[in-house]
């Protein structure tokens, strides 16, 4: 089964190395949507500063709305998720293999990026380091929430505006504990609490996530 | 013991269940117009005016039975969806796909009455209340099931995915309510509350209870509506349905 999970890691790794510029284009989007903000909301500092740490959470979270459509589609095209499946291994533990190559290859230059976008719209200080936590928890509890849903999308055509519908909901919470955390950083006061709270969900969805997901993977595919 | 298991397994077939609904539902309606009638009738005419809030209060009599609806469809939808994506009877899967626009309609009205009576109150439509902000996320649930089950071609694949989401988006809603509690106590709260700790008065009362009876009776026979014309368009290609088209009674 180490040997299942650690071929499919590999494979999906070597399909996203080998089309390189694919990863590229969450980063731009981000970096796009979080220098629009200075734009709409003028230069002032102190203004930007109060906001930076949200902005930073909500472009990143679009970001990955943004790719996630992509999560299973190539599988489903050439008729490999069938196989994987009809696999004699767990496709729970499958499934997790690809959770995991998707959130290294979309949500890490994300989160590499990040710290810039925060320090260009004057996130300075102890705050810096409690968004880079914030977003290391809440990127793969994202992920991991947002390939149930984009396996439960898979039997259809239009997903793209569905799966935005169906991830606010799921959302709402990590955006606040992430926000409330560097927001609580930026004023000085205790910060560990939500950043806690992201981890104890982080935990809980990294055991239940590839069960959901196997589960919306059999239903959209009607196995 | 024996007879209600048999007519609730006799439920479970679609031409029984559409006889059925056909034969209630009448009663239904009735009984939903006849408290709304009276609730409405002592609720605005009846009524008095409440001390602070002078007339605006009245919309409560529309407002809370519209949100206790949403939630407690919410609540009748899940447990069909977990039914249905269990043990996949083709009624649970009717049952929870069909209250889904219901509850929606439900959770709509709360939000447009509860915005409409915060106006006055509150000097505001929208504020971002902790449980205004629920209910909203709640919305968004809704119509996330609502898409979801439309989006498949095969209808019952769509319900079967919807279900599933229906299921998610209950283990997700008290955690959406709790984290918004506490993002709403971090930042600064409203101050005004509902009803505060004091009782509402008998005269205020019975209207409220005879308006949210008769919103559980409306939603009853919405259901029992909406599930018999979804029964005919899912089993189109099935004997009895032809029958019913042909005008020949039907033995359920």
């Amino acid at each position: 089964m180490a040997a299942a999970f650690r071929a499919m890691l590999q494979r999906d790794l070597l399909l996203a190395w080998r089309r390189r510029g694919d990863a590229l284009l969450p980063v731009l989007y981000a970096v796009m949507v979080a220098t629009l903000f200075p734009f709409a909301l003028g230069p002032e500092h102190t203004l930007l500063a109060r906001i930076s740490g949200g902005v930073v959470l909500v472009t990143v979270l679009l970001s990955m709305l943004l790719s996630l459509d992509a999560v299973f589609r190539g599988d489903l095209e050439d008729g490999a998720l069938e196989y994987l499946v009809l696999a004699p291994q767990p496709l729970a533990l499958l499934v997790a293999a690809r959770m995991l190559a998707y959130w290294l290859v979309t949500a890490l230059p994300l989160i590499a990026v990040a710290p810039l976008l925060a320090y260009m719209l004057g996130l300075e200080g102890p705050a810096q380091p409690v968004l880079l936590l914030a977003l290391l928890l809440a990127t793969p509890l994202l992920a991991l929430i947002g390939s149930v849903l984009t396996a439960l999308t898979v039997g259809t055509r239009r997903s793209g505006m569905l799966l935005a519908l169906m991830l606010l909901p799921l959302a709402v919470p990590i955006v606040i504990f992430a926000a409330g955390a560097v927001g609580a950083a930026q004023q000085g006061l205790p910060w560990v609490a939500p950043v806690a709270w992201l981890a104890a969900a982080l935990a809980l969805a990294v055991v239940l996530a590839p069960l959901a997901c196997a589960t919306a993977l059999r239903i959209a595919l009607d196995s | 013991m024996n007879a209600i298991k048999l007519w609730y397994h006799k439920l479970g077939s679609p031409p029984y269940f559409y006889v059925f609904a056909g034969y209630i539902q009448p009663w239904l309606w009735t009984i939903a117009a006849v408290l709304a009638v009276a609730g409405l009738y002592g609720g605005l005419v009846l009524a008095p005016a409440d001390y602070q809030q002078g007339d605006a209060f009245r919309i409560i009599f529309v407002h809370v039975p519209a949100a206790w609806m949403s939630l407690f469809i919410y609540g009748v939808m899940a447990v069909s969806a977990f039914i249905a994506v269990i043990w996949r009877p083709k009624m649970a899967e009717v049952l929870a796909m069909e209250s889904a626009p219901i509850g929606a309609a439900f959770t709509l009205i709360a939000l447009v009455t509860g915005s409409l009576w915060g106006r006055p109150t509150w000097g505001t439509y929208w504020t971002w209340d902790a449980r205004l902000t629920s209910e909203l996320v709640l919305l968004f649930i809704y119509l996330g099931v609502i898409g979801l089950y439309h989006a498949f071609e095969d209808p019952r694949q769509g319900a079967r995915a919807a279900s599933f989401l229906a299921m998610v988006g209950a283990v997700n809603l008290p955690i959406v309510h709790y984290s918004v509690v506490w993002w709403n106590t971090l930042h600064q709260g409203t101050t005004v509350r509902y009803f505060g700790p004091s009782s509402i008065a008998p005269s205020m009362l019975w209207p409220l209870l005879a308006m949210t009876i008769a919103a559980k009776f409306y939603y009853g026979a919405s259901l029992m509506q909406r599930s018999r014309v979804s029964l005919l368009s899912l089993e189109r290609g099935k004997d009895w349905v032809a029958d019913i088209v042909r005008g020949e009674p039907t033995h359920g």
